[in-house]
C-alpha cells in the first residue's frame, strides 16, 4: 500500500517516511565499505575497492579518496558518478569561500553547505537524491582534526569512528568495542585492518582491494593526505591473519 | 597620473642558464604618499613558478586571488601541479574575460620548465596578451629605465650568481630614477634544485 507514495521524492508516505531517500541509502548499503577513525594525531580512512578487474588501466591514484581543498579530504560510498558530481561541487564551495575570505573553509561549514544542497534534492525539483554517502576528514583552526559523515538525506554528524557502505553496522559495532578515545594513528591502522578483515570475510581481504590513507598536520602547518603503500597494507593484512591463526589455536 | 601609476611598482624578470630571476621593488604608495616600504608583490604559484604583479594594487589582489581559485581547482581535479605554459594560458584567459573593462594590473611570471629545466618568462599587458620571452621583461612605473639598463647589462647564459648581480643592479638603479618605485627590493632566484629569496637595501626615498 505504501508503494503508492514512493515514486516521488517530494512526498511523505502515510507513515511519515521519505521512500526515495531510504532507497538511496539502500543503494549505498551495497557499495564498497569506507571506514573512518579519528586518532589524536591524524585521521585514518580505509576503503574497500570494488573495481579490481585486471584489465583496468590504473591511471588514477585512488578510486574512492578525493582531495577537496588544502585542508580536507573525503571518501565516498555509493554511485560513483553521483559521487564525482558531489566532489566537484564540494571543491567549488571550498574555493569560493577561500576567494571571499582569503582563508581555508572550516570543515563543518563545508559539510553543512554540501548537505544543504543534498537536502534540496529531497524536497523540491522533482529530482532524485544523490546515491552517495561521504566521510569527510579535515583540519581547521577552530576544532582541529575532525571526521564527519553525510548521507543522501542531507543529515550529517561528527564522529570519532564510523563506517559507511556494505556491512557498516557490523563495522560500527566492532569499532564500538575496540575504539579508544586517545588512540594514535599507529594504533588506529591495525584496528582498521582488523575491522575490515572481519566485515569482508566472505571475500578474502587482499591489499589490492584496500585503499588506506591518513590525514595529518605537518610541522609547517599544512594538512597532508598520505596513501599507505600497497606493500605496507599487505604486510599489515598478513600480520592480522597470523594473529587470527594464533587466536584460533588457543 | 594614470590609474596604473597610482600605486607605483617596478618589476623585472631575467633568464639565465637553467635559472630565472624575478625582482620587484617594495614600495606601496597612494599617489605621492608612501604607505608601506616592505610591500610584497610576488606570489608563488607553483614549486618553480613565481608571479610578480605590477600596477594597481587592489587589482593585483583580485587577480591573484581569482587566479589562485582557478589554480587550486585545476590541481585538485587533475591531481598534479600545473605546468608553466598551462598556467600562462590560465592568466591570459582570466585577463581577457575583462577585455572591455580591464584590470589595471599585469603579471610578470618567471618559471622553470619542469621537463627540461629551461627558463620561461611570461609577459602580459593588462588584457592578457601573452608573450613568452627568452631574455628579460620589465613592467611597472619604471619600465623605461628598466628596459634601458637591462638591454645594456643582460647577456645570455649567465649562471645564477651573475644573474643575481645583474638583475639586482638593473632594478636598484632603475628604481632610483622613479619617484613611485623603490624603498627596497626583493629578488627571487629560481633554479632547478632551489629557490633563493634575497632582500636588498635600496635608496630610502
Amino acid at each position: 500500500m505504501s508503494r503508492r507514495y514512493d515514486s516521488r521524492t517530494t512526498m511523505f508516505s502515510p507513515e511519515g517516511r521519505l521512500y526515495q531517500v531510504e532507497y538511496a541509502m539502500e543503494a549505498i548499503g551495497n557499495a564498497g565499505t569506507c571506514l573512518g577513525i579519528l586518532a589524536k594525531d591524524g585521521i585514518l580512512l580505509a576503503c574497500e575497492k570494488r573495481i579490481t578487474n585486471k584489465l583496468l588501466d590504473e591511471i588514477f591514484e585512488t578510486e574512492k579518496l578525493y582531495r577537496l581543498s588544502p585542508n580536507m579530504v573525503c571518501s565516498v560510498a555509493g554511485i560513483t558518478s553521483d559521487a564525482n558530481t558531489l566532489v566537484n561541487e564540494l571543491r567549488l564551495i571550498a574555493q569560493r569561500y577561500q576567494l571571499n575570505y582569503q582563508e581555508s573553509m572550516p570543515c563543518e561549514q563545508l559539510v553543512a553547505s554540501m548537505c544543504d544542497v543534498k537536502q534540496a534534492y529531497t524536497q523540491f525539483g522533482g529530482k532524485r537524491p544523490f546515491g552517495v554517502s561521504l566521510l569527510y576528514a579535515g583540519w581547521d583552526h577552530h576544532f582541529g582534526l575532525q571526521l564527519y559523515q553525510s548521507d543522501p538525506s542531507g543529515n550529517y554528524s561528527g564522529w570519532k569512528a564510523t563506517c559507511i557502505g556494505a556491512n557498516n553496522a557490523q563495522a560500527i559495532s566492532s569499532l564500538d568495542s575496540d575504539y579508544k578515545s586517545d588512540m594514535s594513528l599507529q594504533e588506529a591502522i591495525p584496528l582498521a585492518i582488523k575491522v575490515m578483515y572481519k566485515i569482508m570475510d566472505q571475500n578474502k581481504l587482499t591489499a589490492e582491494k584496500l585503499e588506506i590513507a591518513t590525514v595529518t598536520r605537518t610541522d609547517e602547518g599544512t594538512t597532508e593526505m598520505t596513501i599507505i603503500p600497497r606493500e605496507t597494507v599487505a604486510e599489515l593484512i598478513t600480520k592480522r591473519e597470523q594473529e587470527i591463526a594464533q587466536e584460533t589455536q588457543k | 597620473m594614470s590609474i596604473s601609476e597610482y600605486n607605483g611598482s617596478a618589476i623585472v624578470a631575467m633568464a639565465g642558464k637553467d635559472c630565472v630571476a624575478l625582482a620587484t621593488d617594495t614600495r606601496f604608495g597612494i599617489s605621492f604618499k608612501t604607505v608601506s616600504t616592505d610591500f610584497d608583490r610576488v606570489y608563488k604559484m607553483g614549486p618553480r613558478i613565481y608571479m610578480g604583479m605590477a600596477g594597481l594594487v587592489t587589482d593585483m589582489y583580485t587577480v591573484s586571488a581569482r587566479l589562485r581559485f582557478r589554480l587550486n581547482l585545476y590541481e585538485l581535479r587533475e591531481n598534479r601541479p600545473v605546468a608553466p605554459r598551462v598556467f600562462f594560458s590560465m592568466i591570459t584567459n582570466l585577463l581577457y574575460e575583462r577585455r572591455f573593462g580591464s584590470y589595471f594590473s599585469a603579471p610578470v611570471v618567471a618559471a622553470l620548465d619542469p621537463v627540461n629545466g629551461k627558463p620561461l618568462i611570461a609577459a602580459y599587458d593588462c588584457i592578457g596578451d601573452l608573450e613568452v620571452v627568452n631574455d628579460f621583461f620589465a613592467d611597472g612605473t619604471s619600465t623605461e629605465q628598466l628596459l634601458g639598463i637591462c638591454e645594456t647589462l643582460w647577456k645570455p647564459n649567465m649562471d645564477s650568481e651573475e644573474l643575481y648581480e645583474v638583475i639586482s643592479q638593473c632594478l636598484l638603479n632603475a628604481q632610483d630614477s622613479d619617484a613611485l618605485a623603490g624603498w627596497g627590493a626583493q629578488v627571487y632566484i629560481i633554479e632547478k634544485d632551489k629557490v633563493t629569496k634575497k632582500t636588498l637595501k635600496a635608496r630610502l626615498d
